[in-house]
């Protein structure tokens, strides 16, 4: 030891393993006979979400199955992730509705200001989360399957406490 | 002069004018409908009322004559009370289909409600429902949305002196009607779209194209005829969607022609020329810009060169064109041809009407020196290089064409597309278009007038006085030119018609040329 290092000598009982593991096996044997489970047995059990949870869109249709959407406009002006394209068109009867109508649900934020802009109460954030595909490309929803969707959606606000307080 | 005061501003106006003209003087905007500086004042709107200091009632701004010494309340209480009321009585019957009306965003009823109406209705009776009606032309009114300003039955009276326009029936039932077997196809009309400040008359050109605030705006010059109509190029990404009128009290006062204002697919065509090319065996392959420059600029060193250009070019690449043909062969010449259209007067204005001469640049393209012909091909001496810059030839006769190819030795394409028969061209330079570049246009009355750029060029494609510029340098010219501005100066310096003039004190509305009225044929010495 040329420059005098010391070694010291440590106690048996700061070193070892035992009672490290014998603490952790504990606080495991604690929780496995907890009442107070908070795991969900997914997807055999699933949580009940909030009524305000904003998930993958869903546009609401009219009684004659069209989409309410007039191709107004807002929803992509307002949008800040800038992931709705519209192209607006009229229809035979002269209404006006979107030619095309796409979400790309990866750059979505899921603020849900596209369902509070809206006029027509035509497009929806929903309570929903189940959205894996085996593409990129899965996840541009269009309008046809934007309609397509049944999971209920976002209530926006709670109505028991509609001032959030 | 007299003096008054407006929201406590003072501010000097000609004995005569209105109350709500001199408020604009004073930089406060009376709210109104009715009103339209183009037009014969009506008064039926009622929305420009204001308080007047000891006037018994409140005033309709727009029909009042400013008086000396007069204050005038336009926030007042009873002033704001009485346009609310007004406001109310407008959206009684008027649908709040804004989502999908197409004025929706530049909209003054929607400004106006926003700005000082009530915040809900008080009425709960159902709304009237009229169909929607096609007017013919570009035209399509929407009854429902109508708030009976009268505007538009104002400037078919008056302006285009075509009363084909009316207020049919009475009261509740009002509506505008036409008159029995007549339409809407005044050259003029599709101002009516314009002037109407609700979503009542529409265009069904750009029915349901785009919204309003989706749109980019660039103050531009319409390029369809030698009136130069001030207009505003209105884009959405990148694809001009509409041309709108621009006012200039010295051109077109606040008016566009419905052929100039329906001429803008020409700006978004696809077969553009996007890439430098040059020939290589049979092919025109692209090629980076040095390379194209240099084989146009050894192509033309020393030859006699016969240039077929455009007067739909700006005045400052005319120039540089002119300039080039100075750095060629002798003899060199320039020609252009005009197509020409039936001319059609709007009445109502002094000195403005869709011209003859089909191109927004006739009087820059005399003034720097281009023949103008009817036959430019017939030009093309034996042994010439065809310069080629932008011209539209579609018109000529195939036999024409094939003679002076026949005749033409070489040919070089500058602009923005290469004509089928031009495929032989042994070098293009793709050019940016009129609303992909900034220039100044020259209109027939002399007046040099500034457009901006609107939209992005494809891919390679430049503005024509970045191209010229280095074309000019490859030949040997010394000229030094980075910016448009630049370009316009080195005109200006060299033209005794632009003498004085600078690119920003064109401003807005543009500056006459020397000697306006007669142009002269400046052939030699304009260049550096």
């Amino acid at each position: 030891m040329p420059i005098g290092v010391k070694v010291l000598e440590r106690p048996i009982e700061d070193v070892s393993y035992v009672r490290a593991t014998l603490t952790g096996m504990g606080l495991t044997l604690r929780h496995l006979v907890n009442p107070h489970k908070v795991t969900v047995q997914y997807p055999e059990q699933r949580e009940q979400l909030s009524p305000r949870w904003r998930g993958t869109h869903r546009m609401l249709t009219t009684d004659d199955g069209k989409s309410k959407c007039v191709a107004c406009g807002l929803c992509p002006t307002v949008c800040p992730a800038n992931c709705i394209k519209l192209v607006p068109g009229e229809d035979a009867q002269g209404n006006r509705y979107p030619l095309v109508f796409e979400i790309d649900e990866f750059r979505c934020i899921f603020c849900g200001y596209c369902q509070e802009v809206c006029p027509e109460e035509a497009i929806h954030v929903g309570r929903h989360y189940e959205n894996s595909e085996y593409s990129r490309d899965g996840f541009v929803y269009d309008l046809e399957r934007l309609m397509a969707q049944t999971h209920p959606v976002c209530e926006m606000w709670d109505p028991a406490d509609p001032r959030g307080e | 002069m007299i003096t008054l005061t407006i929201e406590g501003r003072q501010v000097s106006v000609p004995e005569g004018t209105s109350i709500l003209e001199a408020g604009k003087a004073a930089g406060i905007l009376i709210p109104h409908y009715c009103y339209h500086p183009g037009l014969p004042v009506a008064g039926v709107c009622r929305m420009c009322l204001v308080e007047v200091e000891k006037s018994p009632k409140l005033a309709p701004a727009c029909a009042t004559a400013a008086a000396d010494g007069q204050v005038v309340h336009v926030h007042s209480e009873s002033a704001l009370e009485a346009r609310q009321g007004v406001l109310e009585l407008l959206l009684i019957n008027h649908p709040l289909d804004c989502p999908v009306c197409d004025q929706s965003g530049e909209c003054e009823l929607q400004d106006y409600t926003y700005a000082e109406g009530r915040r809900s209705t008080r009425y709960r009776e159902p709304k009237r429902v009229n169909p929607v009606e096609d007017f013919g032309g570009d035209v399509v009114y929407v009854p429902n949305r109508c708030i009976l300003c009268t505007r538009c039955v104002r400037f078919m009276e008056t302006v285009a002196e075509d009363p084909v326009l009316n207020v049919s029936d009475r009261g509740d039932h009002a509506l505008i009607g036409k008159f029995e077997n007549q339409d809407l196809t005044h050259p003029w009309a599709g101002n009516v779209v314009e002037l109407c400040p609700v979503g009542a008359l529409l265009s069904k050109d750009f029915l349901n194209k785009a919204r309003s605030w989706d749109m980019d705006r660039a103050a531009s010059v319409c390029p369809g005829c030698s009136q130069g109509c001030n207009i505003v190029i209105e884009t959405r990404d990148n694809v001009v969607a509409r041309l709108r009128p621009r006012p200039n009290a010295d051109v077109n006062q606040y008016f566009m022609c419905d052929e100039g204002r329906l001429n803008y697919r020409w700006l978004n065509r696809r077969d553009r020329v996007a890439e430098p090319l040059v020939r290589r065996g049979d092919a025109l392959i692209p090629v980076d810009w040095e390379i194209a420059i240099d084989a146009a600029a050894r192509t033309l060193t020393g030859r006699r060169v016969t240039a077929i250009v455009s007067p739909g070019l700006s005045n400052e690449v005319l120039y540089l064109l002119r300039r080039v043909l100075e750095r060629c062969g002798a003899e060199s010449e320039g020609v252009f041809a005009v197509r020409q259209g039936p001319e059609a007067p709007l009445p109502g204005v002094p000195d403005l009407a869709v011209r003859a001469d089909r191109a927004p640049n006739v009087q820059g393209a005399e003034l720097m020196g281009f023949r103008r012909t009817d036959a430019p091909l017939d030009a093309v001496r034996s042994g010439d290089v065809l310069l080629l810059a932008d011209a539209d030839l579609s018109a000529a006769g195939a036999a024409v064409v094939s003679g002076a190819l026949a005749r033409a030795a070489d040919i070089i394409v500058i602009g923005t597309t290469v004509p089928a028969w031009a495929a032989g061209a042994g070098a293009a330079l793709p050019l940016a278009n009129m609303a992909e570049d900034e220039g100044t246009f020259t209109n027939l009355r002399g007046r040099v007038q500034r457009y901006r750029q609107a939209k992005s060029p494809p891919a390679l494609a430049r503005p024509g006085w970045s191209v010229l510029a280095d074309l000019l340098v490859a030949l040997g010219d010394p000229i030094v030119v980075w910016t448009p501005a630049e370009a316009f100066s080195a005109l200006a310096q060299a033209h005794p018609a632009f003498a004085g003039m600078t690119y920003e004190g064109l401003g807005a509305t543009g500056t006459v040329v020397a000697d306006a009225r007669e142009p002269r044929a400046v052939t030699a010495g304009i260049g550096a």
